[in-house]
């Protein structure tokens, strides 16, 4: 079953053209990554996903389980299953980790019409999946992103991640920031999530997240098109001679 | 002639011959000397006048306040008020002692004083004075001491009533003390006047929550002044919860005494009222005294509000904070004036001011000025002023995890206020204050 569906996307920036023509389709339990040098448009393409202002699309389809996902608000993507996990989280003043997934948690639920989850077995469930990622203590009530490490943002976006159990989670960059292990609690938490229903799509600089969680296709997208695609063993040869030989072969 | 100077003088006429025709009837006035000390506040008003836009501490406020129409002070009239229709403004029956006030004057009907500790007295300022009005004439001199500014002039001259607290030394309140000013709809738009003594004795502790609201949607203005004298280690907190109704007008003053190793600790929550002024003046008169001065503001529609704070650090050794949050939407209005005083020769204090702004809308507008007359130089002080508008990545941070926009809206404005709504209890006050936020209207 075909999960996201991108054809011959077209997307700008105050006019300037960013991704020329995406084609892309995720099936149902398939792990996608997207690779590619900086500025090639990696990050947009996670972004148009999620629903962020500032880009114009000029062309194109985007389909998240057949619908349109272009005349849809962030929060209604979310509730349709969508779920990115920001390279860079901002941080929210005063607003406390567990508020935040409480009322996302609970927003999910009405948008399924289900009861909202008791306030302490939530906390419970909650701290037992920090725990699981190896978040302190007070974590839940420390306000969101504030004064975090960097592998403690990605940690905390992950477990949002699994709070809300998306249908496709789109990680970009979740391995910057992160040293390796905890780049190997993060990649459990990714592998613990497969189910051959939930798709993903990785977007890295780097082979190292590939190699602890292994994806079912890699995809090289170089200035706004995706120009080469193929199965996990593309990583090693990425790894080993960079993008430049494929930026030269696009010209 | 300034705009507004004509009005101000007609109600000016009209505020003396209501005060000429109600003076002999007026708290303290068998006594010479209370009489003397309102005919001297009915002088000076009528040699400053109420204030004008020529003055720079009410430039912004005083054309809209001096534009409106007159008040009439209240009639002792029999209302019958249910304790029922005070419940949205109180605190927690058991966990606090109430003095109450309908339009001006004590309601001992709807007030409940249960245990006080031993020689601790709550009652109405004018049954003391009439009763006793030797007894405080000592302290007269020092409790009109305050803001040379014709609104306090008006309060002094024609005061009716207010609360009066006294904490001999070393007592301490168990429960918060609210003192509540209500004032009701009426034919003609009234003024009340509310003066509150409280007199903390040397090393006494209590908690007084000061309110002011409105039942209805009256038109009214109250111009309370509220003197406090903390004496040697004495403990204060004071909230100060302004929730009257949006046509209402509010001008206040808090003023403070401090000696030796007191602390005060204001807390000031403000959401009501078309147009609200409200003073702190410290005065922190004599080694270790601390005060810590917090408030939270939220305005929008056409309100204004006018915050202005001076405090006075006349002895060496003396500390104060100050933390004030506005948050403005809509074509509100709002002014922070900070003021910190050392003279010279006072040595080794802290003063740290900061004020922080969240505006929600274009045409909201918001003045911040701290003003640090430091004339000498063994001090450490601090001030800092931040106007920010709702940060969009955050937003969409919150929406991209299902939270709807306005959900996720109120969650920011909440955030950016919590780092002061976890200051004030008791528990009740907070979600008091809470619930305000939302019925005020957070949403978009």
């Amino acid at each position: 079953m075909k999960m996201l569906q991108i054809n011959d996307l077209h997307v700008s920036v105050l006019h300037k053209p960013i991704l020329c023509g995406v084609e892309l389709t995720i099936k149902a339990g398939e792990i996608h990554a997207i690779m590619g040098p900086n500025g090639s448009g990696k990050s947009t393409l996670a972004n148009i996903l999620a629903g962020r202002e500032g880009y114009q699309v000029t062309g194109g389809k985007l389909l998240f389980q057949g619908d349109n996902l272009l005349g849809m608000a962030p929060e209604e993507r979310s509730r349709a299953g969508i779920f990115l996990s920001f390279q860079n989280p901002v941080e929210i003043p005063g607003v406390s980790n567990a508020r935040l997934l409480k009322e996302a948690f609970n927003a999910h639920q009405r948008h399924q019409q289900l009861p909202e989850m008791d306030a302490l077995r939530f906390r419970d469930y909650l701290q037992s999946r920090s725990q699981q990622l190896g978040l302190p203590a007070d974590w839940l009530l420390r306000a969101v992103n504030v004064g975090f490490s960097g592998g403690e943002k990605k940690r905390n976006e992950l477990l949002q991640m699994m709070v809300l159990a998306p249908r496709l989670a789109i990680l970009d960059e979740l391995d910057s920031g992160l040293d390796i292990d905890a780049l190997a609690v993060v990649a459990a938490g990714i592998n613990a999530l497969r189910d051959g229903q939930r798709c993903m799509l990785l977007i890295t600089h780097y082979s190292r997240l590939l190699q602890q969680v292994v994806p079912d296709h890699i995809h090289v997208l170089i200035d706004g098109r995706i120009v080469l695609s193929a199965g996990a063993e593309l990583a090693v040869l990425l790894e080993e001679r960079g993008y430049g030989w494929l930026s030269e072969r696009v010209q | 002639m300034a705009v507004g100077e004509g009005t101000m003088n007609n109600s000016l006429q009209t505020y003396q011959s209501q005060w000429n025709e109600r003076l002999p009837a007026l708290p303290g006035c068998k006594l010479l000397s209370w009489r003397a000390a309102r005919q001297k506040s009915m002088e000076r008003l009528l040699q400053i006048g109420l204030p004008t836009q020529k003055m720079e501490t009410w430039k912004y406020t005083s054309g809209k306040l001096l534009s409106q129409r007159g008040y009439t002070l209240p009639d002792p009239a029999c209302l019958g008020l249910d304790p029922e229709d005070l419940s949205p403004y109180l605190l927690e029956q058991q966990e606090s002692n109430r003095l109450v006030f309908v339009n001006g004057l004590v309601a001992p009907f709807l007030s409940k004083l249960h245990d006080l500790p031993p020689g601790v007295r709550v009652e109405s300022l004018a049954k003391v004075v009439n009763n006793a009005p030797d007894e405080w004439e000592p302290y007269l001199e020092q409790f009109l001491t305050g803001p040379d500014q014709g609104f306090s002039e008006l309060n002094h001259a024609l005061w009716a009533d207010g609360a009066f607290v006294y904490l001999p030394e070393g007592s301490r309140l168990e429960k918060p003390l609210q003192l509540l000013f209500l004032t009701t709809t009426s034919q003609n738009p009234m003024m009340t006047l509310p003066w509150n003594l409280i007199i903390a004795g040397g090393n006494s502790q209590a908690v007084l929550v000061e309110s002011y609201a409105t039942l209805g949607q009256a038109i009214h203005f109250t111009n309370s002044y509220t003197s406090l004298v903390l004496g040697d280690k004495a403990q204060m907190r004071h909230l100060l919860l302004l929730g009257e109704s949006p046509f209402a007008h509010h001008v206040g003053t808090l003023q403070c005494t401090q000696t030796m190793g007191s602390r005060l600790h204001s807390q000031l929550f403000s959401i009501g009222g078309k147009i609200t002024r409200q003073d702190l003046h410290v005065t922190l008169a004599g080694t270790e005294a601390e005060c810590s001065l917090d408030g939270l503001f939220f305005a929008k529609g056409e309100q204004h509000m006018d915050f202005h704070s001076a405090i006075h650090h006349t002895h060496s050794t003396t500390r104060s904070q100050q933390l004030y949050k506005g948050i403005l939407d809509e074509q509100a209005r709002g002014i922070f004036n900070g003021l910190v005083h050392v003279p010279s020769g006072v040595e080794q204090t802290q003063s740290q001011q900061t004020t922080a702004n969240l505006l929600l809308s274009d045409r909201a507008e918001i003045d911040a000025k701290p003003q640090l007359e430091i004339n000498s130089n063994a001090v450490q002080c601090s001030h800092g002023a931040t106007v920010g508008s709702l940060d969009p990545e955050a937003l969409f941070y919150l929406q991209s995890r299902g939270i709807d926009f306005a959900t996720a809206r109120t969650l920011l404005i909440h955030g950016f206020a919590e780092e002061l709504l976890q200051r004030f209890s008791p528990a009740s006050v907070r979600e008091w204050i809470e619930r305000s936020f939302h019925f005020g209207g957070v949403h978009a």
